[in-house]
């Protein structure tokens, strides 16, 4: 393929898009562990329902996917709650491998339970713009990845609204500062808890409906976006939103840049090869402050 | 003390004895268990032993490595192309079809086997030049990038690695009972000396350090040169663990780089018990077993077709419905025994010393 400008302003928009999409995962993961001080290594898993669902409804129920979105996002952030209380509170605060090893378990059963519930056939999300681009002279670009930006800033100043301006927010991050403190001031934390996975589920939920729209996607697909939100978060600095925005643009450009220059084989090792530059440099991230 | 002295100290200790034992036993496992089922099961163990302990031995100087695999794999790699060149250049050599097989091509595999260890924990020492100054998740996630350019590196140089395609070894020792044996040996060399290293001085710091890296920089151990160390320890045994599973299972391609062979020492040792010397094996002895019992032929075969007609939509449900029960497995030992398998061990065990003890005084 031969690399003009035009190709290069198409590969920093898809970069862009998909940077989006990870960025939100990311979000979702990044409060977690913000305020839970929790690594849900299943959070991917929660993008892979999240597409399904917003797939089975929109067929199921005629409705417009984006819509369905919303709906998928309720169902993922009721099934984190449920989640949540069953698994993850039993561990929480006993030891870090723990968690882990729960959010393996969990990883085993969502994926074999949604291949066993939808099958081995890869499904892609219907949408009302599908197969419409919007043509520019040198290049052509899907409404789909374009609206997916739209989305994606949406949900966030939703989101950021809620942390910042709301009592729950307020109680968010005061259990992110000090859980104990937290307590004593008089928030229930068990129900901030129940409250942040749910969120960050359902964060995980939109992701992945923007993600069937965009890309086909099967029961295997919550793996990599897993460890690559994981890599934007720690990219920008654990517990940063400011961080976790800045890595997953950085992240979804350099993906998308190297696919480009280098070929497809190149295209995660390039964005990881980023991600250890910067970490060499700056130890914790991005936006990250100096640990202990 | 002289070398010489502390050696016959150490054949004259005790835990020789065990480790002679311990062979012995575990060389005689096949004689009563004849099926080469279970041969190949056991071989699978002791290979990942080796592997889990290395991990191990790594998350005892304080770092937890999501990137083994890269280990793992220039292990296996490094010692099949190198096995391979011997075996072409011996060929030639003798003018022979196959590579003959006696006393000298026993030595000739452990040594390909020792360069690639040897190879890997070079790569290794780079690597942890690289992660020396991250800590907890920040050097996981960097320690899996390496494992995902590993994995790259090795499709764009595939004129050198095959790795796209896959190759298999040439064996130098004939497969089976005699590669088990070779198998268990270097298992049980390995797991003594990275628990005589833990149990040495040079082990102290490490424990120092994985207690608490501040405050061993505060009492004068340099941490980032034992880290280094530790590092390049690790990775030699993960090296090694890489060249015997590749010459195991007679083929090796790039998807040795996968994120499920990073994961794998990792699950292996906290399932067993992170930090022991028993832990991994157990680990590996308990994850190998349950993996390849549950996925042969006969149970996914049978689990098919009881639940097959629940789900219409997979032609066969064998392989997901296993995983998912492992899942569940995984989900139940964690919740109920946050310690480990080897904790669990350890509960029950108490559980019925303390009940002996009420009947005594009652």
């Amino acid at each position: 393929m031969d690399i003009t400008a035009g190709t290069i302003v198409l590969t920093l928009i898809w970069g862009v898009a998909i940077g989006c999409i990870y960025m939100l995962l990311a979000t979702g993961l990044n409060i977690i562990f913000g305020v839970m001080k929790l690594v849900n290594f299943a959070h991917g898993q929660f993008l892979m329902i999240g597409a399904y669902l917003t797939w089975a409804i929109s067929v199921a129920a005629g409705l417009n996917a984006y819509i369905a979105i919303l709906v998928s996002m309720a169902l993922v952030a009721g099934l984190g709650v449920v989640i949540e209380r069953f698994t993850f509170r039993r561990v929480l605060g006993t030891e870090k491998l723990n968690e882990i090893f729960v959010s393996l378990g969990l990883i085993y059963i969502f994926e074999n339970a949604a291949l066993l519930i939808w099958g081995d056939q890869s499904q892609q999300i219907v949408s009302p713009f599908s197969g419409l681009s919007l043509n520019l002279q040198s290049f052509s670009i899907t409404y789909d990845r374009i609206v997916a930006v739209f989305v994606v800033v949406a949900v966030l100043v939703g989101f950021g609204l809620l942390i910042g301006k709301t009592k729950i927010g307020l109680a968010m991050r005061a259990t992110s500062q000090s859980n104990g403190t937290a307590k004593l001031m008089g928030i229930n934390i068990e129900k901030i808890y129940m409250i942040t996975f749910a969120l960050g589920s359902a964060l995980a939920a939109a992701a992945g409906g923007l993600y069937g729209i965009i890309f086909s996607f099967n029961a295997q697909t919550g793996a990599m976006p897993t460890i690559i939100a994981f890599a934007i978060i720690i990219l920008g600095g654990l517990g940063s939103i400011r961080g976790a925005i800045v890595g997953g643009l950085l992240y979804g450009i350099a993906e998308q840049m190297a696919t480009l220059f280098l070929g497809g084989i190149w295209s995660t090792a390039v964005a990881f090869a980023l991600l250890i530059a910067v970490l060499i440099i700056r130890p914790n991230g991005i936006f990250g402050e100096k640990g202990e | 003390m002289p070398v010489t002295q502390q050696l016959n100290m150490f054949l004259r200790s005790k835990g020789f004895q065990l480790l002679v034992v311990c062979f012995a036993v575990l060389a005689l496992i096949p004689i009563f268990i004849t099926d080469s089922f279970f041969l190949f099961v056991f071989t699978l163990i002791f290979i990942f032993a080796i592997y889990a302990a290395s991990w191990n031995f790594l998350a005892n100087s304080g770092q937890g490595s999501l990137g083994h695999a890269v280990f793992l794999g220039i292990g296996g790699f490094a010692s099949a192309i190198i096995g391979g060149k011997i075996s072409i250049a011996i060929i030639g050599f003798l003018g022979v079809i196959q590579m003959p097989i006696g006393a000298l091509s026993v030595l000739i595999q452990v040594s390909v086997l020792l360069v690639g260890g040897l190879i890997s924990a070079g790569i290794g020492l780079l690597i942890g030049l690289a992660c020396v100054r991250l800590k907890a998740w920040y050097l996981a996630i960097v320690t899996f990038g390496f494992s995902v350019i590993a994995g790259s590196l090795s499709s764009q140089f595939d004129s050198f690695t095959n790795g796209i395609n896959g190759f298999a070894p040439t064996l130098f020792v004939p497969g089976g009972f005699p590669f088990y044996i070779l198998v268990i040996s270097f298992t049980v060399t390995s797991v003594a000396v990275m628990h005589l290293i833990m149990k040495s001085r040079m082990g102290l710091a490490f424990r120092a350090i994985h207690g608490n890296e501040a405050e061993a920089k505060m009492i004068g151990i340099n941490t980032a040169k034992y880290k280094l160390i530790a590092f390049v320890i690790s990775t030699f045994f993960a090296g090694i663990a890489g060249g015997l599973y590749v010459y195991f299972i007679r083929f090796v391609d790039n998807s040795i780089f996968s994120p499920t062979n990073s994961f794998l020492p990792l699950i292996m040792t906290v399932i067993g018990g992170l930090g022991t010397v028993s832990g991994p094996v157990i680990g590996a002895i308990f994850l190998t077993s349950v993996g390849q019992i549950l996925t042969t032929q006969s149970v996914t075969q049978s689990l098919s077709t009881t639940l097959g007609p629940f789900f219409p939509k997979v032609g066969y449900v064998g392989p997901p419905l296993t995983y998912l029960i492992i899942g569940v497995i995984l989900l139940v030992i964690f919740i109920f025994s946050p310690k480990g398998l080897t904790s669990l061990f350890r509960k029950f065990y108490n559980y019925l010393i303390t009940e002996d003890k009420g009947a005594k005084t009652s």
